[in-house]
C-alpha cells in the first residue's frame, strides 16, 4: 500500500499541474478578448469593402472577363485550405478542422476531382506531412494574432493557383466562433468569388440614382479588378480572427475542464492520504496494545 | 496662401482591417491617388479612386495635420464623406525609422536568400515588406528632413 510520503508527493505533482492549466486558462481568456475585439474592429473595413464592391460592380459594364470571378465549366481540381492552430492542448480544436478537411477530401476524390493541399498553422502542416499530402504552400507562425498582412500572403498564393488554372475551386474550412464552449467547423467557397457581391437590389440603385454619378479614377473596371483581390483578402482574414477567437475559446475550456479534474484528482488523493495515515495509526496503536499484552 | 480651416469640416475617415485609425471631422483631406495626390475639400464631387502605398493627410484645421504612411487600397467620396480603405496606416509620429530600416534589411536578406534557392519563404510576401518599410522611411524621411 502506498504510504503518506507516496501520497504527498503526487498531490503536490498535481497541484503543480494545476497551476499551469489555471494561468493557461487566464491566457487563454485574455487573448480571446483580444481576438474578438480585432474581429469588431475590422467590420467597419469589410463593410465598406463590400459596399465599394457592389458600387464599382454596378458602374461596371462587363465583369465577366475578370478571372476572379470565373466560374469554370467542371471543377476538375479543388484547393482546400483547413486553418488550424500552431499550438496543441485546445481540445478538439485542431481535430475537427482537419478530421472535417479528410472528409471533404474523400467526398471531392469520390466525385472524381483531383485535391491540393495549403497547409496554414502548425497543426495541421504536421498532420498533412504525416498523411503525405503535397502542399502547395505552408503558412505558420502567427494563429495566436494573425495580421492583415498573413491573410494577404495566403490570398496571393491562392489566387495565384487559382489564376493560372491550376484549381478550379478554392475552399476555406476552419472553425468559426459561436462561444468559447462551442466552436462550429465552417467550409467556405472563397474562389471563385461569387457574382452574388455584384449583384444589387432596387433601394440601392435608387440611393446611387440620389447620390448622382461618381467620377471613377480609373475606370470603373480596373477599379474592380483591383477590389477583387482585397476582397478576398478580408474574408481570408476574417476566417483567420474567428479561427484565432476560437481556438482561444476552445483552449479556455479545454484548460478549465483540466483545472477542474486536477482538483477533483487532489480532493480523491488526500482522502486516500488521510486515510492512509488513519491506518498507520491504528497500527502502531494496535502494535502497542499486543505488545503490553505480550508483557502481561 | 488660403488657410484650409476657412474650408467647412466634413467627415473624414481612414479605415484599416485593424480598425479606422482615423475617424472624424476634418478640413481637407490628401491621399496618395494611383495617378497622383488628391485633394479632396467638404462637398467634392462623387469619387471612386484607387490608391497606392504614400502619405496620407488629414488636415484638421489650423496648422494641425495628421500624417499616416498608408498601404495601398482605395478612395470614396460622397456626399460630404471621404472615405480611405487601406490595408495599412502608421503615424507618422509612430514610424520608428531604426526598426523600419532594420525589417527593411531583414527582408531584404530573406529574399537574396530565396533568390540563391536557400529559402523557401514567399518571395511575393517578403517584396511587400519591403515595400511596407520603403513607403515608412520615406514617408518620415519627408517629414523630419
Amino acid at each position: 500500500m502506498a504510504s503518506v510520503q507516496d501520497y504527498k508527493r503526487r498531490i503536490r505533482s498535481v497541484r503543480n499541474t494545476r497551476k499551469i492549466t489555471r494561468a493557461m486558462e487566464l491566457v487563454a481568456a485574455a487573448k480571446l478578448r483580444r481576438a474578438q475585439a480585432r474581429i469588431e474592429a475590422m467590420r467597419p473595413y469589410a463593410d465598406t469593402m463590400r459596399e465599394l464592391i457592389a458600387g464599382v460592380g454596378r458602374a461596371a459594364g462587363s465583369v465577366r472577363g475578370l478571372p476572379l470571378l470565373q466560374q469554370r465549366e467542371t471543377t476538375a481540381t479543388t484547393l482546400l485550405v483547413p486553418l488550424s492552430g500552431d499550438r496543441g492542448l485546445a481540445g478538439a480544436f485542431n481535430a475537427q478542422v482537419v478530421r472535417r478537411a479528410f472528409a471533404l477530401e474523400r467526398q471531392l476524390q469520390g466525385e472524381g476531382q483531383t485535391v491540393r493541399w495549403l497547409a496554414v498553422g502548425k497543426k495541421g502542416r504536421s498532420t498533412l506531412a504525416f498523411r503525405r499530402r503535397e502542399v502547395d504552400g505552408t503558412f505558420v507562425g502567427f494563429t495566436d494574432a494573425p495580421a492583415y498582412a498573413d491573410a494577404q500572403g495566403i490570398a496571393h498564393r491562392a489566387a495565384e493557383l487559382f489564376v493560372e488554372g491550376e484549381v478550379d475551386r478554392v475552399v476555406l474550412v476552419y472553425n468559426t466562433f459561436v462561444s468559447a464552449l462551442t466552436q462550429t467547423v465552417t467550409e467556405q467557397e472563397i474562389l471563385p468569388i461569387s457574382a452574388d457581391i455584384l449583384e444589387t437590389d432596387e433601394e440601392e440603385r435608387r440611393d446611387d440614382v440620389l447620390r448622382g454619378d461618381f467620377i471613377f479614377e480609373p475606370e470603373p473596371e480596373q477599379i474592380l479588378e483591383r477590389l477583387l483581390p482585397v476582397y478576398v483578402e478580408t474574408q481570408i482574414y476574417r476566417a483567420l480572427l474567428e479561427s484565432s477567437a476560437s481556438e482561444q475559446g476552445a483552449r479556455m475550456t479545454a484548460m478549465r475542464n483540466a483545472s477542474k479534474n486536477a482538483g477533483e484528482l487532489i480532493d480523491g488523493l488526500t482522502l486516500e492520504m488521510n486515510r492512509a495515515r488513519q491506518a498507520e495509526i491504528t497500527q502502531e496503536i494496535l502494535e502497542v496494545v499486543a505488545g503490553a499484552d505480550a508483557l502481561a | 496662401m488660403a488657410d484650409v480651416s476657412d474650408h467647412p469640416p466634413f467627415d473624414v475617415a481612414v479605415v484599416t482591417p485593424d480598425g479606422p485609425v482615423f475617424s472624424g471631422e476634418a478640413h481637407m483631406l490628401i491621399v496618395p491617388g494611383a495617378a497622383g495626390e488628391i485633394g479632396v475639400l467638404a462637398r467634392h464631387a462623387p469619387l471612386v479612386a484607387t490608391l497606392k502605398a504614400g502619405s496620407t493627410r488629414v488636415h484638421l484645421g489650423g496648422s494641425e495635420i495628421l500624417e499616416f504612411a498608408t498601404g495601398p487600397g482605395f478612395f470614396k467620396v460622397e456626399l460630404d464623406r471621404a472615405l480611405a480603405l487601406v490595408d495599412d496606416a502608421v503615424n507618422v509620429k509612430e514610424i520608428d525609422d531604426t526598426r523600419a530600416q532594420s525589417q527593411l534589411e531583414a527582408a531584404k536578406a530573406e529574399l537574396e536568400k530565396v533568390e540563391a534557392g536557400e529559402s523557401t519563404a514567399d518571395r511575393w510576401q517578403l517584396e511587400q515588406r519591403i515595400r511596407h518599410a520603403e513607403n515608412q522611411l520615406s514617408v518620415s524621411g519627408r517629414t523630419t528632413g
